[in-house]
C-alpha cells in the first residue's frame, strides 16, 4: 500500500475582518462547536490519512491549542502524527511567507515522512471529500499532479478571487485567477495530490523562478510543461472566503437540505471536546431554526441564528440572525439582529443591535462589553 | 509509585429496581443528565479532587463499563502517573474464579492492586450517587480527626431516615453506632455510602472479616461494626450538597427533573465549582426546526427537534418529529418520537422509536419506563 500523507495549507489570502485580527482563519469558530480547520482535518482522518503537517502562515497560538497532539482527528497513532509547520524566518514579511517557503523550511517533514503521495488542501474550502478516491484516480492516471476542481454555475459570485482550470481532455491546460466576469466555471479547489518526488523537486523550481513564488503561482507557471490531471469533485463545497461568506455560509446550514449534505454518519466531522453540559432551555425560551451548541443557556426568544457553546441569551431577549461565539452572554431584554458576536463578549449596555443590511452583519469583538 | 490515597468505586451493582433500564448495563452506566453516565460523577469529582488512580470495580455487565471507562482519559485520568484501572471479579491464581461476595470482598479481592500505590489512605466510593463533591476537605477531615474511618454523611428528614444507613454520633462528631434502615432512627445523618480508610486499619480488617465464613463481607454490615467494636476512631464527615442515590426508575426520572428545577446540584459551573466529564460524542449541534417549540429542556448535541418539548431532558440524536409532543420525559440517546406521537411523564431507553401518533402515559400518574428490553 502507497503511503499518503496529508499538508493543510493556510498559506491563503483570506480573512474575515475582526474575527480574525487575532487568529488565523483554521481557527475561527464555525456552526457552534467546530473550528474551520476541523473539516479539512476530518476529511482527511476519513480518508485514512494519518501523517498531517499543517502550514501555519500566522498567529498560531490558537491553532496549537485546538491541534494538540491531534487526537481528536485520529492522529494519535504510533505510525501516525500532525506536525505544525511554521517559518518563524519569514513570520513578518508577508511576501515571502508562503507556502513554498514554509515547505522549505520544514522540509523535514516531508523527508522523514516516506510518503509516495502528498495531499495538500485548504482549510477555507468547506467540503466533505475523500481524498483517497482522488489519490486512486491519480495514481491510475500516471499523472505527476492532480489539481482538484469543481464545475459551479455561480463563478460570479462565489470564488472570486480563486482559481480556475482550462481543462483539455483530463488534463489541466491552463490555470487562472477567477474575476467573477463569468457564471461558469472549473473552480480550482486548491486541493492537490503529488507524487511526492515532484513536490519536492517543484519546490527548488519554484525557488528558481521567483522567490516569491507560491504553490498557486508555480502550478500555474508550470502546467503546460508538466502533466497535471484534473479531478472533478462533486460533492459539497463552500468558499468561506470573507467575512461576509463565513456569515452567509454558516446560516445556510441552517437549511437542512444543505446540513444533511455535510453531516452523514459515514463521515464524522471531528473537533476537540470541551466537557460542556447538555444547553438549558429555560421558561422563555423560544427557539427556532437554530443551531445551539453544548453548554448554552437560554431564557429568550431566538431564530435563523447559530449559538456556540456556554453562550447565554437572558430572559426575554430577541435574537435573530445572530452568530453567537463561545461564551458570550446577551442581557435580558436585548435586542439583537443579524450581528455576529465574538467570543467572551458582553452586550450589557446596548440594548439594541440590528443591522438593517443582511449582507453586512454587525461585530462585537472578542471580550468586548457594550 | 506510592500515592497518599487511592480510591476505589464499587460498580458491580445490577440495580434491579432500575427494571429494564439495567438488563444490559450495570447501574452505573446508567445515563443520566442529557449527556452522562452516572459514574461520571464519581469519576470526575475524583479527578477534580486531585485523586489520579482510581480503580472501578466491575461485575455485573463489566464490558460495556470497562470499554467506557477505558484508561481514563474522558476524565483526564490517563496520565504518566493517574490510573483508571478496571477491576473486574476474576480468576486470581491463589483461589481460583471467584464472585464479588459484597463491598467488602470486592476490596478485599484487590489488596495487591493497593498495595503496589502503598496509600496511607483509601476512599470508598460507590458508582451510582449523583452529586459533586471535593474528598480532598473530607480527607484534610479525616488527617485533622486522626481518624482510622470517616464516614460521609447527609442530614436527611426523620421520615426518609428509615431508608439509610444510620450513623448515630457524639457532639464531637465520633460514631457510635451504625444502623441500617432504622425503624425509629435516633439520628437523621444518612450514610452517603462514601469512606475515607487509613489503609493499614482497612487492611487489617478485610483480612479478618475474609476469615469469617458469616460474615455477609459488607462495609456497612460487618466492617464498621467490627471496628466500632475495637473503638477504633470512626468518625462522620457532614456533607451540605445535592446527592441523590438513583435506585430507581422514579428517582432517576426525578433526578434528571432536579436538573430543569435548578436544584443545588450545578452543571453549568454557576458557582465556579467544576465540570462533570465524560465522553463527548461525535454529534454535530442540535438543531431546532422552524415549528419547533422548546421550553424548559435540557437538550445535547445531536438531537433534532421539530416538535414541542417541555419539561424534559434530551441526550444525544434524539429525533423529535413535527407536531410531536414531549413533556415531563427523559429521552435516552437515539430515541426517535415520529410526528404526532405524545409522550408524557417517561423515561425512554436508549434507541426506542415511538411510532407516529402513538401517545405513551396521558395519564401521566406515574413514570412509565420505556424499553425494548425485557424487564
Amino acid at each position: 500500500m502507497s503511503k499518503v500523507v496529508g499538508i493543510v495549507n493556510l498559506h491563503s489570502n483570506v480573512s474575515y475582518k475582526g474575527l480574525t485580527e487575532k487568529r488565523p482563519v483554521a481557527s475561527v469558530s464555525f456552526l457552534g462547536r467546530y473550528g474551520i480547520i476541523d473539516f479539512v482535518l476530518s476529511n482527511m482522518s476519513n480518508s485514512n490519512v494519518d501523517t498531517v503537517g499543517v502550514l501555519i502562515k500566522e498567529k498560531p497560538r490558537s491553532l496549537f491549542k485546538h491541534l494538540g497532539n491531534g487526537n481528536s482527528w485520529n492522529f494519535n497513532s504510533k505510525s501516525g502524527g500532525v506536525s505544525l509547520l511554521y517559518n518563524e524566518k519569514y513570520a513578518n514579511n508577508p511576501m515571502y511567507n508562503h507556502d513554498i517557503n514554509n515547505l522549505v523550511e520544514n522540509i523535514a517533514f516531508l523527508e522523514k515522512s516516506k510518503a509516495d503521495y502528498v495531499v495538500v488542501a485548504p482549510a477555507h474550502i468547506i467540503t466533505t471529500m475523500n481524498y483517497a478516491e482522488v489519490v486512486e484516480a491519480h495514481q491510475k492516471s500516471g499523472a505527476e499532479i492532480t489539481v482538484v476542481y469543481q464545475k459551479i454555475g455561480n463563478a460570479n459570485t462565489t470564488f472570486v478571487g480563486s482559481d480556475y482550470l482550462r481543462i483539455k481532455g483530463k488534463q489541466v491546460v491552463e490555470i487562472k485567477q477567477n474575476k467573477g466576469n463569468r457564471k461558469e466555471r472549473n473552480i480550482s479547489l486548491e486541493t492537490y495530490v503529488f507524487n511526492t518526488k515532484v513536490l519536492l523537486s517543484l519546490m527548488n523550481y519554484a525557488k528558481k523562478v521567483s522567490s516569491f513564488f507560491d504553490l498557486k503561482d508555480t502550478l500555474a507557471y508550470i502546467c503546460d510543461e508538466r502533466k497535471i490531471m484534473a479531478y472533478e469533485y462533486k460533492g459539497f463545497a463552500r468558499c468561506i472566503d470573507s467575512y461576509e461568506a463565513y456569515y452567509k455560509t454558516s446560516l445556510e446550514f441552517l437549511d437542512m437540505d444543505v446540513n444533511t449534505q455535510v453531516f452523514k454518519s459515514t463521515w464524522p466531522i471531528f473537533t476537540n471536546t470541551n466537557d460542556t453540559p447538555p444547553t438549558k432551555y429555560k421558561k422563555n425560551a423560544k427557539v427556532k431554526k437554530s443551531f445551539v451548541a453544548n453548554g448554552v443557556i437560554v431564557d429568550g426568544e431566538v431564530e435563523g441564528s447559530i449559538l456556540s457553546r456556554n453562550v447565554v441569551i437572558g430572559k426575554n431577549a430577541v435574537v435573530k440572525n445572530c452568530i453567537i461565539l463561545n461564551g458570550s452572554y446577551v442581557c435580558p431584554n436585548a435586542h439583537l439582529e443579524n450581528v455576529i458576536i465574538d467570543k467572551d463578549a458582553r452586550i450589557e449596555k446596548m440594548k439594541e443591535l440590528v443591522s438593517e443590511n443582511d449582507d453586512e452583519p454587525l461585530y462585537v469583538k472578542e471580550g468586548d462589553v457594550v | 509509585m506510592s500515592k497518599e490515597i487511592v480510591a476505589m468505586i464499587l460498580a458491580g451493582g445490577r440495580g434491579t429496581r432500575l427494571e429494564a433500564l439495567t438488563a444490559k448495563v450495570a447501574k452505573p452506566a446508567v445515563y443520566f443528565g442529557g449527556k452522562y453516565r452516572i459514574i461520571d460523577f464519581p469519576l470526575s469529582n475524583c479527578a477534580n479532587s486531585g485523586i489520579d488512580v482510581v480503580g472501578v470495580l466491575t461485575q455485573y455487565e463489566s464490558v460495556l463499563l470497562g470499554t467506557y471507562v477505558g484508561a481514563g482519559s474522558k476524565w483526564g485520568l490517563d496520565g504518566n502517573n493517574s490510573l483508571a484501572a478496571i477491576l473486574p471479579a476474576r480468576e486470581r491464581g491463589e483461589v481460583g474464579a471467584t464472585w464479588y461476595a459484597g463491598t467488602a470482598d470486592a476490596i478485599y479481592q484487590n489488596i495487591s492492586f493497593l498495595d503496589q500505590y502503598d496509600p496511607e489512605y483509601v476512599l470508598i466510593l460507590s458508582g451510582d450517587h449523583i452529586y459533586k463533591m471535593d474528598y480532598a476537605d473530607m480527607l484534610a477531615a479525616h488527617k485533622a480527626k486522626g481518624a482510622d474511618l470517616t464516614v460521609a454523611v447527609l442530614n436527611v428528614s426523620l421520615k426518609e431516615a428509615s431508608r439509610f444507613g444510620i450513623m448515630n454520633t457524639n457532639k464531637d462528631g465520633t460514631i457510635y453506632e451504625f444502623e441500617e434502615k432504622p425503624e425509629k432512627p435516633k439520628s437523621t445523618l444518612a450514610s452517603m455510602g462514601i469512606y475515607i480508610f487509613t489503609y493499614k486499619e482497612l487492611r487489617k480488617y478485610l483480612i479478618e472479616d475474609a476469615k469469617d465464613e458469616n460474615s455477609k463481607h459488607d462495609f456497612g454490615m460487618n466492617i464498621i461494626p467490627a471496628m466500632l467494636n475495637d473503638d477504633k476512631k470512626l468518625y462522620a464527615y457532614e456533607f451540605a450538597g445535592y446527592w441523590k442515590d438513583v435506585g430507581t426508575v422514579e428517582s432517576l426520572w426525578q433526578a434528571n427533573m432536579d436538573l430543569l428545577a435548578d436544584k443545588e446540584l450545578d452543571l453549568y459551573n454557576i458557582k465556579k465549582d467544576w465540570k462533570i466529564y465524560t465522553e463527548d460524542t461525535l454529534s454535530k449541534p442540535q438543531i431546532i426546526g422552524e415549528e419547533a417549540s422548546v421550553k424548559n429542556a435540557l437538550i445535547t448535541q445531536g438531537c433534532i427537534v421539530n416538535g414541542e418539548v417541555e419539561g424534559s431532558v434530551l441526550f444525544n440524536n434524539v429525533y423529535i418529529g413535527e407536531g410531536a409532543k414531549v413533556v415531563d420525559s427523559v429521552l435516552m440517546p437515539g430515541v426517535l418520537v415520529e410526528e404526532g406521537a405524545e409522550v408524557y411523564k417517561a423515561i425512554v431507553d436508549e434507541g426506542v422509536v415511538i411510532k407516529s401518533k402513538e401517545v405513551v402515559n396521558k395519564e401521566a400518574k406515574t413514570v412509565e419506563l420505556v424499553s425494548d428490553n425485557a424487564r
